[in-house]
């Protein structure tokens, strides 16, 4: 039992001078928190990229019920505490009734308790950490794949790719240790016997240590998940301490692209689950979506490593799109109502939600598409 | 006459929430005000023992993660089979165990740092707070390490006769921070006026001369790090439980330099030094965020200011408005009006 | 590789530390910077990688009089504490500009050397390590000669020992200070460009590199080349060994519970004439 008189008393001057100043918009507003400084920031810029273009192609075509999207950006710099402070100014200083967040799974579910004390929904578009769907947080929608998802998509493979041991190095937060658990549990289900399972800090750039450790287990794969920059290093790494092991990449945020240019020869070899295909536009499920996020890409002349990120943020607001249009208004509720019931035809696959975590409180989860492929020659072939 | 500003500033801060709507402005306050009781407790040290302390924020992060810790409960190996675990306790327990567990680590880390002194002191400093940051971030059993402890519970009293009342939300808050500040004020004062406190005084001015004239130097100094780390641990704690989640980054080197920034701006050696430069540098970045300035141009300026305020003020904003008050035709007065009675302004 | 690296960066600020008595925060950023001019070189310029590490290493030291010559010459005299809150100031100021100026996003850089490491016995060793490693040493040989050999080296030694002494006997203070911050920050930019190719160029790159330069001239003692060196390689191997032992995520924490433990032991440092104030 709460005492609401005092409080009540106390907030009630606010509340009258804040009710005033709350309404009268004429976009709609869409919260984007990512990280666009710190460990994670190539990722997070891109991802921006892709909303906006978007948001651009959006609006270009008229908008969303005859009112312009307008992207309110912040920068969560890779920090979770900061996570939580962005989540705070986009909803109770921009007043924004909807949000796109924020890249990592430790980022995402530092944001999560704000939409609960605002009820305000948020379309989460990277994070891999079964976690954010299954705590029984209703105002999380989540377009990426679990990491459990990745690991069921990947078991078939397990026997034709001949894997008998594996390794594991991971970055030490919930995206790292969340695919780390669900890839162990499927590997060991299958037979593998698990090596190593070493963890790094996501701005570490000295991972000598760890792949010693590696390979010191001597197994033949070694499963990797982290962004780009640390893969690059990793690669280059691996290579100079000779640690001959297959390398298959999780979570999708390794842009082969960007891996070939930054690595080279030390990127050939290795393997990688990525959500999306920019160089097999044909074998998504929607190819014509595909194109038109691919020729915006071009036109915005970004980054072509970039691709498999910025889908993300396309998707994402998409998504969010096309659930303000069902609620007719910018209003939270009405669009988490709406969110329940969207289908989007995304990049990655068509986009609705399925209901995950406790009843009563359960948070929402699309089913996106798994894609594996190899670095061969300096070129991404289909394995 | 100073009595009475004294109040009419009680009774405007006391209003805020009375005229200020917008609830950011309210979170900003908040956040503003726990930092400048850090930044007084850092004043103890740096004001008034002439210690520069930049391992603050170990104490503002032990702080916040002993009270996060003991209202979430943990379960942790201590050894291979050596299991500790604690169940969740109530918030208010936490933060009196958050400030009596910072006040601790203050006096064994001031134990060991004070046998040396000027840049060494510094750069020891410095190590405990990376160590400490280091720490947190690989005991992920205990601190969750970069995935970072979520969901702190807010504070929660239950007075009898009343029901429990939760501080959720911006105005309780705003009340809570600003009694911790004015409590802090007062403990600081009155170890200030203290026989302690004119004995680190002049410990500052001229340690040999006044361990000579038998002041036990390192007694003092450890007994005003102990204060000063309770102090930020308690700090620490109001944040944990405001924002709800602690991570590994609240030791690092920034929040120190944050609160010697504003330290150092108010006027270091002055109790109302680190209570104006904590407002000034509190709000700052956000005024200039309202101009829609980039973050980076926003730290250029911080910076840039930082070091203009050192070159023209060197002595701090309060004793040179102090200083200029008392020149513009009232040299009659007997003392500056806030910071008069401090005896702790250096005169270099 | 790394031993070679700390004991560049912690021999400019031994210098800078215990001749200037200013604890230089900049450190860090003059170390990033040689890392961006190294990535603007080579990368944005397509300029030769050894040309680019001359380049970048000679703006390291026109950078470092600048900040000399603006900031510190009109501090001469203020206690520590002072200066070190400038050199605050500009360090967040200037790791903000780099942000502005590059992103936040890290870039990397192409070195010329093979792929294949070089393979002696079982262990093998990239070539590019064993290039930093060799310019290292060259340069930490090159700046004790300077230091030793050269009159404005006499300078600074007779500053480091005395500087009201050496202003008496003719010894110009001014110049002294400018060519040491300048040397300081040189060798600083030089390690930044030097390792910039091995991993990724970001912004806060400086950071633990600063306070890990603050360790080892802690080990060394105040304003010992010798111990700097010294330092920096104990820091390295220690790190390998706290890594290899323990668990790698300490490893970075090694150099700092070296330092407690080296100032609870032996408060002046490993080796180093007494200092201590008070």
């Amino acid at each position: 039992m709460r005492s609401n008189l005092l409080r009540t008393m106390l907030g009630a001057a606010g509340a009258v001078l804040l009710a005033g100043a709350a309404f009268a918009q004429d976009t709609i507003r869409i919260g984007v928190t990512q990280p666009l400084t710190g460990a994670f920031a190539a990722d997070g810029n891109y991802v921006v990229q892709g909303a906006k273009l978007a948001a651009e192609a959006i609006n270009k075509a008229g908008g969303v019920n005859g009112k312009q999207l307008q992207l309110i950006v912040e920068d969560n710099k890779s920090n979770p505490t900061e996570a939580a402070a962005t989540a705070e100014r986009l909803i109770v200083e921009d007043k924004v009734p909807v949000m796109m967040g924020a890249w990592g799974s430790s980022l995402t579910l530092a944001v999560m308790p704000k939409l609960v004390e605002y009820k305000v929904p948020m379309v989460v578009e990277t994070s891999s950490s079964g976690k954010i769907t299954t705590s029984g947080n209703p105002y999380i929608f989540r377009i990426s794949p679990t990491s459990e998802m990745e690991a069921r998509a990947f078991a078939p493979l397990v026997g034709t790719m001949g894997i008998k041991k594996a390794d594991f190095l991971a970055t030490n937060d919930d995206f790292g240790k969340g695919s780390m658990q669900e890839f162990t549990k499927m590997l060991k289900q299958k037979g593998v016997a698990i090596g190593a399972s070493e963890t790094m800090a996501e701005d570490a750039t000295d991972l000598s240590a760890q792949l010693a450790k590696i390979k010191a287990s001597g197994g033949d794969t070694i499963f990797v998940t982290t962004d780009v920059k640390q893969l690059t290093l990793i690669l280059k790494q691996a290579k100079d301490q000779q640690v001959t092991a297959r390398i298959i990449t999780t979570g999708g945020s390794v842009s082969p692209d960007q891996l070939i240019e930054q690595a080279g020869g030390a990127a050939n070899g290795s393997y990688h689950l990525v959500f999306f295909t920019p160089w097999f536009p044909d074998a998504v499920k929607n190819p014509d979506v595909a194109k038109a996020f691919m020729q915006a890409w071009s036109d915005a002349k970004y980054d072509v490593g970039g691709l498999t990120e910025g889908f993300r943020g396309w998707d994402g607001i998409y998504t969010i799109a096309a659930a303000v249009k069902d609620a007719g208004k910018a209003d939270p509720a009405a669009i988490t109502k709406a969110l329940w019931g969207v289908h989007v035809r995304g990049v990655n696959g068509d986009i609705a939600f399925i209901k995950q975590g406790p009843a009563g409180r359960e948070s929402g989860q699309s089913v996106p598409g798994v894609y594996l492929v190899k670095i061969d020659g300096g070129k991404v072939v289909q394995p | 006459m100073r009595r009475l500003a004294i109040l009419a500033l009680l009774a405007l801060l006391l209003s805020v929430p009375l005229w200020v709507g917008n609830f950011y402005v309210l979170h900003v306050l908040i956040v503003t005000g726990i930092f400048t009781i850090a930044a007084m407790s850092l004043n103890l040290l740096l004001g008034y023992t002439g210690q520069l302390s930049l391992g603050h924020a170990v104490f503002f992060g032990i702080g916040a993660y002993v009270s996060a810790l003991v209202s979430l409960g943990f379960a942790v190996h201590l050894a291979p089979d050596w299991l500790v675990t604690l169940d969740p306790q109530p918030v208010w327990l936490a933060m009196l165990c958050a400030v009596a567990i910072a006040g601790l680590c203050g006096w064994a880390i001031g134990r060991v740092s004070f046998k040396v002194r000027g840049a060494y002191f510094v750069i020891v400093t410095i190590s405990f707070a990376e160590v400490a940051r280091l720490v947190a971030l690989n005991w992920d059993e205990l601190t969750q390490g970069p995935m970072a402890l979520n969901n702190i519970p807010p504070l929660a009293v239950s007075l009898p006769g009343l029901d429990e009342f939760d501080f959720i939300g911006k105005v309780p808050n705003y009340y809570l921070v600003l009694v911790a500040a004015i409590l802090a004020y007062v403990v600081i004062a009155r170890l200030v006026h203290s026989r302690a406190g004119r004995a680190m005084i002049a410990l500052k001015e001229n340690e040999p001369l006044a361990s000579s004239v038998g002041i036990e130097v390192t007694r003092y100094l450890v007994l005003a790090a102990v204060v000063s780390a309770a102090i930020a641990g308690a700090a620490g704690a109001l944040y944990a439980h405001y924002i709800q989640i602690v991570d590994p980054n609240v030791f690092m080197f920034l929040y120190t330099v944050t609160m010697v920034i504003m330290v150092v701006a108010g006027g270091k050696g002055t109790l109302a030094g680190p209570i104006v430069g904590g407002l000034i540098f509190g709000l700052l970045p956000e005024v200039l965020r309202s101009f829609a300035i980039r973050p980076e141009v926003q730290w250029v300026a911080y910076g840039v200011l930082m070091i203009l305020i050192v070159y023209l003020l060197p002595n701090g904003i309060v004793p040179a408005v102090a200083s200029l008050w008392n020149r513009a035709g009232r040299a009659d007065a007997p003392a500056a009006p806030t910071t008069g009675s401090s005896p702790g302004r250096i005169v270099p | 590789m790394l031993g070679g690296i700390y004991a560049l960066l912690g021999i400019g600020l031994t210098l800078i530390f215990g001749i200037m008595r200013v604890v230089n925060f900049t450190h860090g950023e003059l170390y990033s910077f040689g890392a961006y001019m190294m990535f603007m070189f080579v990368m944005l310029l397509h300029l030769d990688f050894f040309l680019s590490l001359v380049l970048a290493t000679a703006l390291g030291v026109a950078l470092g009089a600048v900040i000399e010559f603006v900031l510190l010459r009109r501090l001469r005299g203020a206690d520590i504490d002072t200066t070190m809150l400038v050199m605050i100031g500009a360090w967040i100021a200037m790791q903000n500009v780099e942000q502005l100026i590059w992103s936040g996003v890290a870039k990397s850089i192409t070195s010329p050397f093979p792929s294949a490491p070089l393979v002696l016995g079982g262990i093998s060793v990239a070539w590019s390590r064993l290039f930093v490693f060799a310019v290292a040493l060259l340069l930490i040989a090159g700046t004790y000669a300077l230091v030793d050999r050269t009159r404005i080296g006499r300078a600074m030694r007779a500053t480091f020992q005395d500087g009201d002494t050496a202003r008496l006997m003719g010894v110009d203070i001014d110049t002294t200070y400018l060519a040491t911050f300048a040397l300081g920050s040189g060798l600083a930019a030089a390690a930044g460009a030097l390792l910039g190719p091995v991993f990724v160029v970001t912004p806060g790159m400086g950071d633990l590199a600063a306070l890990k330069a603050f360790a080892i001239v802690i080990l060394g003692g105040l304003g010992s080349i010798l111990g700097a060196t010294i330092g920096g390689f104990l820091l390295a191997f220690i790190e390998e060994l706290g890594a290899g032992y323990l668990s790698s995520g300490y490893r970075d924490a090694m150099g700092f519970a070296l330092i407690i433990l080296v100032l609870l032991m032996r408060p002046t440092g490993l080796i180093s004439r007494k200092d201590r104030i008070g």
